[in-house]
């Protein structure tokens, strides 16, 4: 058992381990304080008030303006600001838009099934609602009822 | 740095060409995305059923109703306050979890684990923040019923599914121009309240659990952080796989706090 704690011997272990050939840990990235190093903390810091300001001006208009705004632009609004904050947490936090261009397309192009499945289902909601309301069958149903 | 794109580029015949991974990631890198993008389609189909819910049903409760209260201020009228305390905690925490992965690129092990640590005490706050709302809406919806005493076992978590109970009791839950909507169609109300404290409780609780897997992870890798582990391995990959979950889960996040919070 003692062996398994020896460097060499864990290094032997992650012999089929890839990370090293693709993460570019070996080749780049020794000195913490380098200018690189400290442009990237800047960039991280940054986005993180970008973040903070969006969410701000998104809980000043919920909380003061939301109820005076239609519908339609108070969700364009809303999820206007919502794609912009995920976008900016998925490029630069999890770093996809340093990652190679066929990577990016191969994660990124299942989403597009979002714009049906959004667009289908929630005009199937708004059938039900008008069926539910305004059907001639549900004032049949009634009248049988009474 | 452009250019020295370019000249590797022309270098090599073609990304397909064989030999290494046309993505340029590891294994186990890509299998954490293809995880994540599986995980955004199990979340999306959650919240796309919550709107598909919302725009068949007539009347549904004001988010500026339901989430009022912050801790130790009583009944003070203060919506979304809470929520944004906990939506600030969330973002927090993803900065120091991308500080951790940074310093893990750079091979400092002492940045990792400091990074990683205040990570996990964001993860933590947050779950409090979370409990502390849980309980006050299950105890909101546990006041609705009490007027009920012999269905009370059946109150908790906003089950409101008994047709005889008063419209006095849900429909503070609703804004100014639904009221007299709600006193004219009772079962109606009372379905859009049970439905939205419904997917609420589920899509919170599901997130929830997330935050909480991802707190584990990210104690167990500042247990191997610190023990040497990924020192002795040569890279810090295993931090970055766990901070593009916690990421994800701050993403996640993001949708739910627009889909229950703002819309």
């Amino acid at each position: 058992m003692s062996a398994h704690t020896d460097s060499n011997n864990i290094q032997h272990l992650y012999e089929g381990d890839q990370s090293k050939l693709y993460s570019g840990v070996l080749a780049h990235h020794s000195d913490v304080d380098s200018t690189e190093s400290k442009t990237q903390v800047k960039k991280i810091w940054k986005i993180f008030w970008i973040l903070l300001a969006i969410t701000l001006a998104e809980v000043v208009v919920g909380m003061y303006f939301s109820q005076h705004l239609p519908a339609a632009v108070k969700a364009i609004f809303f999820l206007g600001l919502t794609l912009l904050k995920a976008g900016y947490i998925v490029a630069v936090f999890m770093h996809l838009g340093d990652e190679f261009k066929n990577f990016m397309v191969t994660v990124l192009i299942p989403l597009v099934l979002f714009v049906w499945f959004i667009i289908a289902f929630l005009a199937d909601g708004g059938f039900w609602l008008r069926m539910n309301s305004e059907s001639p069958a549900r004032h049949t149903i009634e009248h049988v009822a009474k | 740095m452009s250019q020295t794109t370019v000249v590797t580029a022309a270098k090599e015949p073609s990304l397909w060409a064989g030999g290494r991974s046309p993505y340029n990631v590891s294994y186990g890198k890509m299998m954490i995305w293809f995880f994540l993008l599986s995980d955004a389609l199990t979340f999306g189909a959650f919240l796309i059923s919550y709107g598909t819910t919302r725009f068949f049903s007539a009347v549904w409760p004001d988010p500026n109703q339901v989430f009022k209260s912050f801790p130790f201020m009583g009944e003070h009228n203060l919506p979304l306050l809470f929520v944004s305390l906990m939506t600030f905690i969330l973002i927090m925490s993803s900065v120091t979890m991308v500080l951790a992965v940074h310093a893990g690129h750079y091979n400092d092990k002492k940045n990792v684990a400091k990074w990683l640590l205040w990570t996990i005490v964001g993860g933590i706050c947050f779950l409090a923040c979370q409990a502390w709302e849980w309980t006050h809406l299950g105890s909101e919806c546990i006041k609705a019923w009490s007027s009920n005493p012999s269905e009370i076992s059946h109150s908790l978590w906003g089950s409101f599914t008994d047709m005889s109970i008063p419209a006095d009791e849900f429909k503070h839950f609703f804004g100014d121009k639904s009221q007299a909507f709600v006193a004219a169609n009772h079962d109606v109300a009372l379905q859009s309240t049970h439905n939205f404290f419904n997917y609420f409780f589920t899509i919170t609780g599901f997130h929830g659990g997330h935050v909480t897997s991802g707190v584990i992870f990210n104690i167990l890798i500042l247990v191997n952080t610190v023990n040497g582990v990924y020192e002795r391995r040569g890279h810090y990959e295993m931090v970055e796989k766990i901070g593009l979950y916690w990421h994800f889960v701050d993403l996640v996040w993001v949708f739910v706090f627009t889909c229950f919070y703002l819309l």
